[in-house]
């Protein structure tokens, strides 16, 4: 009987102590660690420094506000982060030592895919939640694991914004033809729109695959002219986008929408091929013109704004540099709303978390990837980029259809 | 010259005590107090990075002791061994991924398929000498590693493709234990290897290959049938690393198991710690790792590097990586080992002789 009134005592008591702590309004708690292993040399490393640039403004905006404010106390953060020469296997070893080491309360992702797929199975086995940003593959997401949440659409959703598009205009294009780089990423965006097309009244009437690489295209694209498609879309990557718009023009290969998966958006697409490049659509994660309605955090244009000021001379940050300030909101929102630095709390406020940031709505599936930002839709209209689609956030209307080659 | 004799011995020994000391305290350690050290906050011997940090050495030293079969005894500088760790990773992760096959009963066909592959390249790569098989068995190391993202049927990857193979967690207590004890095995068993083929038949046969290839034939020593058992053997053992490392990095794709980092270090590690010897490998796999992290800034034990900033330190450490290399491969061309066991002692007339024998 003594006993259980001492022990109501003394829970009376660390009650007590609880509430007066918190009552006494925010005070300065101790440092979250973050940490995040990133190739600062060897083959990723123009990508990572992009990443760690992302996560550095969002880490400059935290810091100056005084840190995240978990249950009314603000706690600073530091980001520690090593160089993992580009190598997955390094990775793996530094995302322990950020566990075990520097005792980092969560992780932020490397660049990369592999070295992705293999972080996220180190943060499932020691239960460390992992907001990554660059890893689009969906086998990561595929394995069950509950600990690694990924900000950016999934390789499926980069050319359907573009079918999405096309079904809106009018005249409504009805047939397709699809090339397809053979690496993993590039099939992936290929097949789903295979499958997505004929539900939104379009014929796939051409799939054709080539090398990886393949700097001369000529064949594929005559063939892509004798089937007479409305579309053309190529899923691969600069060097062969560039490839593809060049044979066209040679083959005067005539379409009411040129679109390329990767390539594009980047500057090196137009500086390459002039005022060929006018007209080409593309899909991105992000463009500095897309206007959401973001619930904290900085505007599209304060961004933009913070990034040039931050790093000056580069010109408009890249989306690479946006999603991964994206993967930083999406934990800070996650740890107030868990209230907590508890890692499985924590995981659980990421799988309920849905929010609006400059990037984008964040809110994940089942499986921890982000499929309900749409990708959106660019077209360099004279020599500029233009966001056109989704309507909601474009800055311009698509120049429809595109013209052929010799009334250029 | 007697005295120098014994004193030679009598350092032999010390090195010998140190040495196993040394092994003793590193694989008992972790044993003892796993919890207890845990929280007692031990640096370096009971957490989960120390086990990550020494299951990669023990990864490294097999691979080195193996290269050292066929490129230290035989003296065929093979540079393409990587694809023997990937065929052994590819085989164990398929036979989990895809056929549901137990770990430890995939393990056991990493090193056969590695070495039945070895074995079948092995025999017209062998007839290659000196450059030219060189750069032969870097084309097998890369070709293969390209091969196996590739190779489709009926248009789905067959090995996984580009996104590769995602095994099941290996759901064990104390996981990080159990992948550096069976590494730890491997690492043994590859060095038991050595030793007795050192003082085997087909060790002598060997090292009378490398010394003269048609000498070693005259005196009927089978030269085609040495080489290739001395390339399976190593591609064996190779493979054996590869499969226990797909279940214990989870994930097995093109960049994890055929690096070509990994074919250049674990000849690096064979040259710094001494080829054609039974420790020199290991020596140099353990010297070599540790370096390379210590530059990286990821042991407990670290260092500021005085007029870098922190954005050009991780460039800088890879530049005195390479140089401490050159300098090492120039001036210590026997390997660290030879300062061990009493052969010859560290001094500016050994680096002299060492350059003037190194010199072009």
């Amino acid at each position: 009987m003594a006993l259980r009134k001492l022990a109501l005592l003394a829970v009376a008591a660390v009650a007590a102590f609880a509430c007066g702590t918190t009552s006494a309004g925010p005070t300065t708690g101790s440092a979250i660690i973050l940490g995040a292993p990133l190739g600062l040399t060897g083959s990723l490393t123009k990508e990572s420094n992009l990443t760690l640039q992302g996560y550095n403004l969002w880490l400059d905006w935290i810091n100056a506000q005084g840190g995240i404010v978990v249950n009314g106390v603000k706690h600073p953060v530091t980001l520690r982060y090593y160089d993992d020469t580009s190598s997955a296997n390094q990775s793996a070893v530094l995302m322990q030592k950020l566990i075990t080491e520097d005792k980092a309360n969560f992780l932020l992702g490397p660049y990369g895919s592999a070295a992705t797929a293999t972080d996220a199975a180190i943060a499932e086995q020691n239960q460390i939640p992992m907001v990554e940003a660059n890893g689009a593959a969906q086998a990561i997401f595929n394995q069950g694991y509950k600990y690694t949440f990924g900000v950016l659409s999934p390789a499926n959703k980069y050319l359907q914004g573009v079918v999405d598009m096309a079904a809106t205009l009018n005249p409504k294009p009805t047939t397709i033809a699809l090339l397809s780089a053979d690496d993993n990423f590039s099939l992936e965006v290929a097949n789903a729109i295979n499958d997505y097309a004929p539900g939104k009244g379009m014929n796939v009437v051409l799939f054709k695959k080539y090398k990886n690489g393949a700097t001369n295209l000529t064949a594929e694209v005559q063939a892509a002219k004798a089937a007479k498609p409305d579309i053309v879309l190529n899923s691969g990557h600069l060097t062969e986008a560039i490839a593809i718009n060049k044979a066209a023009k040679e083959q005067k290969l005539n379409a009411k929408i040129f679109a390329y998966s990767v390539g594009p958006s980047t500057p090196d697409f137009i500086s390459a091929l002039g005022s060929d490049a006018n007209f080409v659509y593309d899909g991105s994660q992000w463009t500095p013109q897309v206007k959401y309605t973001p619930a904290f955090y900085l505007s599209e244009s304060d961004y933009v704004a913070a990034y040039k000021a931050k790093y000056p001379g580069l010109g408009d940050p890249d989306y690479h540099v946006a999603e991964s300030t994206a993967a930083c909101l999406a934990l800070q929102r996650a740890i107030e709303n868990a209230g907590s630095l508890d890692p499985t709390k924590v995981r659980n406020a990421l799988a309920a978390l849905d929010v609006t940031v400059f990037f984008g709505q964040i809110k994940f599936d089942p499986r921890g990837i982000n499929t309900y930002k749409p990708m959106v839709v660019e077209q360099i209209q004279n020599g500029v980029h233009h966001t056109v689609f989704p309507a909601t956030v474009a800055d311009a209307q698509p120049m429809y259809p595109t013209p052929n080659w010799d009334q250029r | 010259m007697i005295a120098t004799a014994a004193s030679n011995r009598r350092r032999q020994r010390i090195f010998l005590i140190a040495g196993a000391i040394l092994a003793a305290y590193a694989l008992l350690a972790p044993l003892t107090s796993l919890d207890a050290a845990q929280s007692a906050n031990v640096p370096l011997l009971a957490d989960k990075f120390w086990f990550q940090i020494a299951t990669n050495i023990a990864m490294f030293i097999v691979m080195a002791t193996a290269w050292n079969i066929i490129g230290g005894i035989t003296g065929y500088a093979a540079f393409g061994n990587v694809a023997f760790f990937g065929i052994g990773a590819y085989t164990t992760g398929m036979l989990i991924a895809k056929a549901k096959w137990p770990f430890l009963l995939a393990l056991p066909l990493a090193p056969v398929v590695a070495a039945a592959f070895a074995a079948l390249v092995g025999l017209p790569l062998l007839r290659l000498r000196g450059h030219y098989f060189a750069v032969a068995s870097l084309g097998v190391g890369v070709a293969v590693g390209e091969l196996v993202q590739n190779i489709d049927y009926a248009g789905q990857p067959v090995f996984g493709g580009a996104s590769g193979l995602f095994l099941p967690i290996f759901r064990i207590d104390n996981r990080g234990l159990f992948f550096f004890y069976l590494m730890s095995a491997a690492a043994a068993l590859s060095i038991a290897v050595t030793w007795w083929m050192l003082r085997s038949r087909l060790g002598y046969g060997l090292i009378a290959i490398r010394e003269n290839e048609e000498a070693a034939s005259v005196l009927g020593v089978n030269t085609t049938a040495y080489k290739v058992a001395a390339f399976a053997l190593a591609a064996a053992l190779t493979g054996l690393a590869g499969g226990i490392f797909s279940q214990w990095n989870v994930f097995v794709n093109q960049d994890n198991v055929f690096p070509i980092t990994y074919n250049i270090q674990m000849i690096l590690m064979a040259l710094l710690g001494g080829t054609g010897t039974v420790f020199g490998p290991a020596t140099g796999a353990v010297l070599l790792y540790l370096l390379i992290q210590f530059l990286g800034g990821t042991l407990p034990i670290s260092f500021d590097l005085p007029f870098v900033s922190s954005d050009a330190r991780p460039i800088v450490a890879q530049v005195i990586l390479g140089l401490l290399l050159v300098v090492v491969v120039i001036f210590v061309p026997r390997g660290v080992i030879d300062f061990f066991g009493g052969r010859t002692r560290l001094s500016v007339a050994y680096l002299r002789r060492s350059l003037r024998e190194t010199s072009l």
